[in-house]
């Protein structure tokens, strides 16, 4: 057990980071269970604590009897250097053991840019770095979340990959770790592996044999071990009225980044934006009904005292029962002075009248994501919303007393020009201008918030190379001078950043080499924008004898055979080559809940459905 | 409005969180306990509740005190056990007591909780790394001195301080095992108090008070005010 000195948690910042004893964590009794889990997040307590995902794994993990589950965050910079000079290694925050005499690791892999974070975390927890290098005394190290569906760069960091929702397959792979323990460790570490690597959803990359071919790229990717499956399919939850989902939230002391309840309302968004990895990823949608997210709301409340609920999804706004929903909610906790708020909105009316009775009391702000600057490029990238739509949106919330707006923008999207560009500051332009009309003067913010675009793995912009980092800063030059309202307000992404996640995330597995480089030679918390070092990263690409911009900047050829396609979220190489042909035509896709099956292959090969309530009662009435 | 104030622990699990975290976690307990609170008016509606003297991080206490209101007048064993129940570890409620809110008729009302603190009883402990004599003359000095300057610096600003009257009674020094125990009687004025943490360090640094710093602990053991307990004013 770890016991910090008091002088130690007086010298950092926050130290109620590091001092656990939050209400609703689970605390078991280390020599009665059988598996340990640690949980962790590569980012700070507050960041780490505020994911709902682990929120969710830490429940399903604790309610199993043979099961504890503690939680592991990255250190911030000022505790790390007192840890390595004391050393001090990591530890957990409900028993404060150390973190290598866990069973199991698993980091929730949010973002490229905290991949360095793992090394770290790992580190400063005396666990060999690279999977190969580790004993039977060191604990199986496991990756899940958004970055899955490209493992690759990290892979050899890894011992296995959760790919999907993890609620059940968790359980599984917990219940064949005890029954391997039981059964006297079987095989020792790659005894295990064998028996994670059945399970559906399970990959166990040194199970693999990578090849290139003569011109350096990726070309191939083949099972060694007869365990070992060509393709893995993520896990995806049928129903989600019947899997568990956070009741009793563990409650910090300190602020944290999303400091309330956070409902989750369905899974999965099938506007088929082409640009969005989110979309194809969590296909298809599944929606929880309105009377469990009802009892759910009722237990959340009660269990954690938190005044303020977010309703969340990929967009909330789409949840078929919301109207309803709401309503429910607005009687079950009246004179409870609970706030309910969408973390995002639609571009429509519909949502505004939601946003506004919701807001009652704060009107802070609304946030629309256009995306792109004109219709043909918006047509492009499939948003399926027109500047009118935009214009009636924004009239609607200026009348209900509205005076800021941000906006969504992205740079950088396949066929885009110059006069796209220009395009945002005149849609921003235009909606300034409409606050004026609607309210006869000024006194609106228009805040333009413009991200550099990353080509991500299974979207039809995977094959697509990303721009260079100064042609994304002359695009920014353009489009600040393009600016001529007082009232808009631009932000811009560091395109340094986004050019490296570009590397990354449709990297291959020679990337690791780069990354535990860059992490050797200080790399760490490279999403904190201060603490980037982006000559550090470059001088680990001319090291290890990598050219970045193969990796970022080079356009794929279609029948290129790409690192990542073995880990898959389902949806089919042919969909996204015919939404590719249909981006470049501008042709949209309609949505699959309602409109014609867009044929991505997800629900065939994964033998789900979607689950929307009003077109259920819709399909009633018609048998009826 | 129905008043109570609540005499509640800071506990070593929390030393670490500051004073307004503890509003926070207070207000979160009380939701859970589904007491009828009061709120405030307005747009961002806060329970109406209020906090004695904030205490520094790292320091625990026995005395914290917290008044706060309900719409409905409750007994006080009702309301006790359901705010003990919904406590997170760290805190515990060790007194109750509605406040006695006087009657229009006599005049002024019940002084805010901020303003009838006047002194507050801190036990220190450290480990002593020195002459047990050596440490009860350090004190001694200390206690027989005149006039003591403690050079504060904040991130805003710097000013000196003159220790001495804020000292109730002279500071005194017991030992327990290895650990140094001292007793601190501080006063607590509207215009300014001397920290626990301060003195220590200047016996410390300035009296030679042989003991490690960096692993003292610090408990507020009372909160008073005409010489009672806080809790006993109501």
């Amino acid at each position: 057990m770890i016991k910090l000195e008091p002088e130690i948690l007086q010298a950092v910042e926050k130290p109620a980071r590091y001092t656990g004893h939050e209400l609703n964590a689970v605390h078991k009794d280390w020599d009665g269970v059988d598996c340990h889990f640690a949980l962790a997040m590569a980012d700070t307590y507050e960041v780490g604590m505020s994911n709902l995902g682990l929120k969710i794994l830490y429940e399903v993990l604790n309610n199993r009897q043979d099961t504890a589950c503690e939680r592991v965050y990255a250190p911030w910079t000022d505790m790390e250097a007192i840890m390595r000079d004391k050393s001090i290694p990591l530890f957990s925050l409900e028993s404060f053991t150390e973190i290598r005499k866990f069973d199991f690791l698993g980091f929730t892999l949010q973002y490229e840019m905290i991949y360095s974070n793992i090394l770290n975390m790992l580190d400063l927890a005396g666990i060999p770095i690279w999977a190969k290098n580790r004993s039977e005394k060191d604990p199986f190290i496991l990756g899940g979340g958004p970055t899955v569906y490209n493992t690759e760069p990290i892979a050899d960091f890894f011992d296995f990959f959760v790919l999907g929702e993890g609620e059940e397959v968790i359980t599984e792979v917990a219940e064949a770790f005890v029954k391997w323990k039981k059964d006297g460790k079987p095989g020792g570490r790659k005894g295990f592996l064998k028996e994670a690597a059945k399970l559906e959803g399970i990959y166990v990359p040194s199970f693999y044999e990578v090849k290139y071919n003569e011109k350096g790229y990726f070309s191939s990717i083949t099972p060694k071990e007869p365990e070992a499956k060509a393709k893995i399919f993520k896990r995806v939850i049928k129903d989600l009225d019947r899997v568990h989902f956070v009741e009793k939230p563990v409650m910090p002391y300190i602020g944290i980044v999303h400091d309330r309840i956070m409902l989750e309302l369905f899974r999965g968004c099938t506007r088929g934006c082409r640009f969005c990895q989110a979309g194809t990823s969590y296909r298809p949608i599944r929606e929880r009904s309105r009377e469990y997210l009802r009892g759910l709301a009722r237990k959340l409340v009660d269990s954690s005292g938190y005044n303020e609920m977010s309703l969340t999804s990929l967009s909330s706004a789409d949840y078929s029962c919301l109207g309803e929903l709401v309503d429910d909610l607005f009687s079950d906790f009246e004179g409870e002075k609970v706030s309910f708020s969408l973390p995002s909105l639609r571009i429509d009316s519909f949502s505004i009248d939601l946003a506004h009775k919701m807001q009652q009391v704060r009107k802070s702000g609304l946030t629309f994501a256009p995306e792109a600057g004109t219709q043909r490029l918006r047509d492009v990238i499939n948003k399926g919303v027109t500047e009118e739509n935009l214009m009636t949106a924004v009239e609607a919330a200026f009348k209900q007393g509205w005076k800021q707006v941000k906006l969504y923008f992205m740079m950088g999207l396949p066929t885009e020009t110059d006069e796209d560009i220009v395009g945002i500051a005149r849609l921003a332009e235009k909606v300034a201008r409409k606050y004026k009309e609607v309210k006869g003067k000024w006194g609106v913010t228009v805040t333009i918030s413009v991200s550099c675009f990353v080509p991500k793995p299974h979207t039809p912009f995977q094959w697509f190379g990303q721009l260079p980092k100064d042609e994304f800063e002359r695009r920014q030059r353009l489009l600040k001078d393009s600016i001529t309202e007082r009232a808009v307000k631009f932000h811009y992404h560091d395109a340094r950043v986004s050019v490296l996640e570009g590397a990354i995330s449709r990297g291959d597995r020679r990337i690791s080499k780069v990354i535990y480089q860059a992490w050797t030679d200080g790399a760490k918390f490279d999403g904190w924008t201060d603490l980037f070092k982006e000559d550090v990263w470059h001088e680990a690409f001319r090291k290890c004898g990598i050219d970045m911009k193969e990796y970022s900047e080079r356009t794929r050829d279609f029948g290129e055979p790409l690192p990542w396609e073995h880990t898959t979220p389902g949806v089919s190489k042919e969909f996204l080559k015919r939404e590719w042909d249909k981006a470049i035509a501008e042709q949209l896709t309609e949505d699959c809940r309602r409109g014609k099956c867009s044929g991505c292959g997800v629900c065939p090969s994964l033998k789900v459905d979607i689950v929307d309530w009003k077109r259920r009662e819709g399909e009633v009435k018609a048998s009826v | 409005m129905y008043k109570y104030r609540a005499q509640l622990t800071k506990g070593d699990e929390i030393r670490y969180i500051s004073h307004l975290d503890y509003a926070g976690v207070m207000e979160r307990a009380i939701r859970r306990a589904k007491l009828p609170a009061a709120y405030t008016e307005g747009f961002n509606p806060h329970l109406k509740m209020s906090f004695a003297s904030p205490l520094s991080l790292g320091v625990t206490s026995d005395a914290e005190y917290m008044d706060f209101e309900l719409t409905k007048p409750l007994c006080q064993p009702e309301i006790f056990d359901k705010l003990s129940a919904a406590l997170p570890p760290g805190i515990k409620l060790i007194k109750l007591k509605p406040v006695k809110e006087p009657k229009p008729c006599e005049g002024k009302k019940h002084k805010a909780l901020m303003a009838e603190v006047e002194q507050g009883i801190y036990e220190v402990v450290a480990p002593l790394i020195g002459d047990w004599d050596a440490a009860v003359k350090a004190v001694e000095k200390y206690n027989s001195a005149h006039e003591v300057n403690y050079h504060r610096v904040t991130p805003k600003k710097t000013r000196d301080i003159e220790v001495k009257q804020y000292m109730l009674e002279p500071v005194k020094i017991g030992m327990s095992g290895e650990w140094v125990k001292l007793t601190m009687n501080i006063s607590i004025t509207q215009t300014g108090s001397i920290k626990p943490a301060e003195i220590l360090e200047l016996l410390h640094t300035e009296y030679g008070l042989p003991v490690a710093l960096g692993r003292a602990l610090i408990n507020r053991s009372k909160l008073m005010g005409q010489g009672k307990d806080l809790i006993d004013l109501v």
